[in-house]
């Protein structure tokens, strides 16, 4: 597993516990991360270099890229947890270096 | 900048009989108070006589609720008087919440309005709690615990009545809240100096006080409290954080954690500013633009974040934290 699918194995594995969610998180050989929850299965791999993507997911056999982890989160959660709504929030991206 | 302070604490906990001590200090004149209660109130009589130099507002209904955007107009406008010469020119805005109120969309108010945000700045939380009831209150009252878990400062009244300090309502007030210092005042009586020392900004100084107000030192490493599902833990973290990541970090907090996360602040390492440490804060989903220090306040450079939250595992927040920050170095990287 690629250090960045090792990431993002722990992230889900945490992920789940945080929502309060009951499933299972495990590698693949290939360096995806299948996430198996309620009745859902999602997959979720590293996307392909010539994407301007960071991972695809699948949820349910259906794809959809992920720019950043954030995405991935945003769509795991919305997949598995009816409650949750998503809030456009945003923070202001930080100066680089102090004003 | 003017300073704001917020004084909290259920019904009945001696926040005014606490304002009323402060407002006889000499160095507490010149303070404008924004009183709010539920209904029609009879202002207390000790307060207005302690308060010949200093402005008092009051409020009605409750400011959590919808009263939000009229504690930005009351500011507002006390900022207004102030500026062409009509009542007194204060210094430091106490804001006496109402018993029942949950006092972080005030603290969210005082961070994110635009026109207060540039000349009010949130000095700290302080949190009354009575010694008598205290206890009892915090199984009743939900409302009472989230008052104590967003302190700076928790002072306990009533101390005259129960003798020495109960040692089981001390560890209660540790489990929600370890960061903030519990105080004693007798009759309202405090040494105001040891209330507002741990302010996140000095007024004098005009800097923040980062070492007194983040006590990240008083959380052990790998070691939360827990009460109430009130949970209070430090991130420490050796490496430097990408800015980039750390507003990566911060936007997916707040999405995914919002009012589960009831107060968050930290001293932050970042990579493109090594010697300028950042200062971070928030309530639930609002987040204060950071601070930049201008120098580290003392030889230890780790990032540290304070987290007090309702059920968010540390688990999560540190896994979170580390897997941004490798994915933008990975991007940087390509």
């Amino acid at each position: 597993m690629s250090a960045a699918s090792e990431h993002l194995y722990e992230l889900m594995t945490q992920s789940l516990v945080a929502w309060r969610l009951i499933g299972t998180v495990r590698g693949t050989s290939d360096g995806a991360i299948l996430v198996s929850c309620q009745t859902h299965n999602i997959r979720i791999e590293p996307a392909p270099p010539d994407l301007p993507f960071r991972w695809i997911v699948i949820v349910d056999n259906r794809r959809r890229a992920a720019i950043s982890l954030v995405a991935v989160l945003r769509q795991v959660r919305a997949a598995l947890d009816p409650g949750y709504a998503t809030m456009r929030a945003r923070i202001a991206p930080f100066p680089l270096v102090p004003m | 900048m003017i300073e704001a302070l917020v004084l909290t604490g259920f019904l009945g906990s001696g926040k005014t009989t606490l304002l009323g001590h402060l407002l006889r200090q000499p160095g507490f004149s010149r303070t404008a108070v924004i009183i709010n209660e539920f209904g029609e109130i009879g202002l207390d009589h000790d307060l207005v006589e302690a308060s010949e130099e200093s402005v008092i507002e009051l409020q009605t209904g409750c400011l959590c609720c919808k009263i939000r955007n009229d504690l930005a107009t009351t500011l507002h406008e006390l900022l207004r008087r102030r500026d062409e010469g009509s009542i007194t020119p204060f210094t430091r805005v106490v804001i006496e919440t109402s018993g029942l109120a949950d006092p972080a969309p005030i603290l969210q108010t005082l961070m994110t309005d635009a026109m207060i945000a540039g000349r009010i700045v949130l000095g700290g939380v302080v949190t009354t709690v009575d010694a008598v009831n205290g206890a009892d209150t915090f199984d009743r009252e939900e409302i009472s615990v989230k008052q104590v878990a967003v302190a700076d400062r928790v002072v306990l009244t009533k101390t005259d009545l129960v003798g020495p300090m109960q040692l089981s309502l001390m560890r209660r007030l540790g489990a929600l809240n370890a960061t903030a210092p519990v105080l004693a005042a007798q009759r309202g009586q405090i040494d105001p100096a040891c209330l507002f020392d741990g302010r996140l900004y000095d007024p004098l100084t005009k800097s923040l006080d980062v070492p007194s107000w983040l006590r990240a030192e008083a959380i052990s490493d790998g070691h939360a409290y827990q009460r109430h599902d009130v949970d209070t833990y430090a991130i420490v973290r050796r490496d430097p954080i990408r800015a980039v990541a750390l507003t990566l970090f911060l936007e997916t907090i707040s999405e995914h954690c919002g009012a589960d996360l009831l107060r968050l602040k930290g001293i932050v390492n970042i990579l493109e500013s090594p010697d300028q440490p950042a200062i971070i804060h928030g309530v639930q989903h609002v987040f204060h633009p950071p601070s930049w220090l201008a120098r580290w306040p003392s030889n230890d450079r780790r990032s540290r974040i304070v987290f007090i939250t309702r059920g968010v595992p540390r688990g999560w927040v540190e896994a979170l934290l580390e897997a941004l920050d490798a994915e933008v170095v990975a991007v940087s990287a390509k």
